[in-house]
């Protein structure tokens, strides 16, 4: 009997600590967020909201890539050089070579799978540290794009493929100066968003699990749906919906529920918590290893389209510390150092919170080097608070 | 009947293994059939759990024949050992800390329809489960960081209950556990010869090895040191022998 009221209280202690992590990142970003509306007006404007949707986006896209190789106890630094390198084949493609738009998206996909497949065969089947293999290639692919371009840059794409990061849809529905559709995609996601929570939370009462109260769980939909809301509407006033952000959207539900609810996510949970426990129970280590860095390449190749796309031409010096970035988003959403914890919401808070710390601090003047004297220790900060944390929670078990 | 007769569910005949410089095993013999717990004891470092984890496809041997059901076979990976239903406690259990305990239970072996995760019935099979060895874990849901040395030692026990295993192999299974909970494994173990299985039991607690052992095999110093019959040897006798006060001649030894 004692064991389970122990059990239970740990189990009340340990959501409770959770929650603090996880409200830490949200109320960071909040207080963030309200700085800078209250420094500077034009922060919140429909413009600027859909800047930062266009402008983040690539570092989103590699976060989730990133976050799963982190929850398997790796790292992959050759993002940034991967970025460059497929958008650098693109560009051959469509602008030297006059191949349709998707021809060029295709050789980039291509090769981002390409190159993750040389990473996991590195790690996976030589069982070299991914820390190591991707040093390796982060100099390797930056060295291929500058021989691709010739060192010199490639200009410009037009057209569809420019359309991938600067394209909006709007208009469907009509409106007077709103855009319906635009109005309608969110209030759909916020729906789907209520009816998950419910579901979570039916769940979490049938296990005996702690919930928080009707009135507390009713406020927070109400919340998150009336900032949703707030934030399309904002982006109808603009320019409609960015195609990006529907990319996005499709990546982080798709990820998330490969993380959460397939065979494969579970697998990556386990080698990154206990690599011995995974192998002795049966686990395919060297297959999922291989496979999940073959995704970071392919999500680097996305991020590599979008990215010259947005830019409107491929450079040789593309997509430069976007791995720092990335590694920064995921460790400041909560990833753990050690592997086998995060999760890719998380990963996309901490991307949003370094976001609007870039662009607040742009609005305002602030210059590139204070930029990156307060990322880096806003990342500090994050990960000391994360190690205190679970210190605290162990100390309490 | 038959099985009794027939071959052994396991025979492992002049097995040895080095690594490096240290003989953990050398022209070891070891059997277990079905219907049968066989006690593994020996002193620190005398090779037991070498032998187990060859069992389950950890370590491959140097040298010497393994045979299941009569078929000679090579275990050479965990999901080989599972396949041929061989399930294992691992001595330092091999639990994953950041997963829960329905994950811990079904892990390497998940439900799954098309890639995804069957969740539901995998946490009803859980909780059946846990209910069977009664041991009181607050929910399948906890993550296993979250729980006593005792609590993580039964959910490392009710993994051998899942995907129907014929050859249970268990690795000092009581070690973490109170004096209640030991006597549930050993009713667990008993359930198990019960339902027809094969057991392995390394252990270094002489009374719970008597208590639920058919047979005892002692290992000394990687070689075999002796086979006692449970209920008619002494714990003089086996203690003797793992010590190495009796010294057993391989051509001697009595199979009980
Ligand atoms: N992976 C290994 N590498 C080197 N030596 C090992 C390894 N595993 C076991 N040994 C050695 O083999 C011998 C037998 O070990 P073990 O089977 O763990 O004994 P027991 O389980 O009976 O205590 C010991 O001397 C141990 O140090
Ligand atoms: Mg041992």
């Amino acid at each position: 009997m004692t064991t389970t009221v122990a059990g239970v209280g740990v189990g009340v202690r340990d959501l409770v600590t959770r929650n603090v992590r996880q409200s830490g990142i949200f109320v960071a970003f909040i207080a963030i967020v309200a700085l800078f509306s209250v420094l500077n007006s034009d922060f919140l404007s429909p413009g600027n909201l859909t800047n930062i949707v266009l402008q983040y986006s690539y570092v989103l896209i590699l976060a989730t890539g990133m976050l799963m190789v982190i929850v398997l106890g790796q790292i992959d630094l050759s993002v940034g050089s991967v970025v460059a390198l497929t958008g650098a084949v693109a560009a051959e493609v469509v602008i030297k070579g006059h191949a349709p738009w998707y021809v060029g998206v295709l050789s980039a996909l291509v090769v981002g799978f390409l190159v993750g497949c040389w990473q996991g065969f590195w790690v996976a089947s030589v069982g070299i540290p991914g820390f190591i293999v991707t040093l390796a290639g982060m100099l390797l692919f930056r060295g291929l794009t500058y021989i691709v371009l010739n060192n010199i840059s490639l200009s410009p794409f037009n057209g569809t493929y420019y359309g991938i990061a600067n394209g909006f849809l709007n208009g469907l529905f009509g409106g007077y100066g709103i855009d319906t559709f635009t109005v309608v995609i969110f209030a759909i996601a916020v729906v789907g968003y209520a009816v998950s929570q419910w579901r979570t939370r039916r769940g979490r009462i049938a296990y005996q699990q702690v919930v928080e109260s009707m009135p507390l769980f009713v406020a927070k939909i109400v919340v998150v749906a009336a900032v949703v809301m707030w934030f399309g509407s904002q982006l109808a006033r603009s320019r409609g919906l960015p195609i990006v952000l529907i990319l996005l959207a499709v990546l982080i539900i798709a990820y998330s529920i490969v993380m959460q609810k397939s065979v494969f996510g579970r697998h990556i949970y386990a080698i990154g918590g206990n690599l011995n426990a995974a192998q002795l129970s049966g686990v395919k280590v060297r297959k999922v290893t291989f496979w999940t860095f073959v995704n970071m390449g392919v999500l680097a190749s996305v991020a590599g389209v979008v990215f010259s796309a947005r830019t409107n031409g491929a450079q040789p010096g593309a997509g430069n510390m976007f791995e720092l970035d990335a590694i920064a988003a995921c460790f400041i959403g909560g990833a753990s150092t050690t592997g086998g914890v995060g999760r890719v919401t998380g990963a996309m808070v901490g991307g949003l919170i370094m976001a609007v710390l870039a662009n607040g601090m742009q609005l305002m003047g602030v210059g590139q080097a204070v930029q990156q004297v307060v990322k880096g220790i806003v990342l500090l900060l994050a990960v000391a608070f994360d190690i205190w944390n679970r210190r605290r929670a162990e100390a309490t078990r | 009947m038959n099985e009794r007769g027939g071959a052994p569910l396991l025979s492992m005949r002049q097995i040895s293994k080095r690594f490096g410089a240290v003989e953990a095993l050398s022209g070891v013999d070891f059997e277990v059939r079905a219907h049968e717990v066989v006690a593994l004891v020996g002193d620190n470092g005398a090779g037991k759990s070498t032998l187990a984890r060859m069992v389950s496809g950890v370590l491959q041997p140097d040298a010497g024949i393994i045979e299941i059901e009569g078929q000679q076979v090579s275990i050479s990976s965990p999901s080989v050992a599972h396949e041929m239903r061989i399930a294992t406690v691992f001595q330092d259990l091999a639990l994953a800390d950041n997963l829960d305990v329905t994950a811990n239970l079904f892990l390497g072996h998940e439900l799954r329809e098309n890639g995804m995760l069957q969740d539901g019935r995998m946490e009803q099979i859980t909780r059946d489960v846990l209910a069977k060895l009664a041991s009181r874990i607050p929910s399948v849901r906890t993550p296993l960081s979250a729980l006593s040395a005792g609590q993580r030692q039964s959910v490392a026990i009710a993994r051998t209950l899942i995907g129907d295993p014929r050859l249970v192999v268990l690795d000092e299974p009581t070690a973490a556990l109170s004096a209640v909970q030991t006597a549930e494994v050993l009713t667990h173990i008993e359930r198990l010869r019960d339902l027809g299985l094969g057991v392995i039991l390394i252990s270094h607690n002489m009374t719970d090895v008597r208590a639920v052992s058919d047979r005892i095999e002692v290992l000394r110093h990687g070689r075999n040191n002796g086979s006692f019959d449970a209920s008619r040897t002494s714990f003089e006798e086996i203690l003797a022998a793992i010590t190495g006060a009796t010294h057993v001649e391989p051509g001697l030894r009595s199979v009980g």
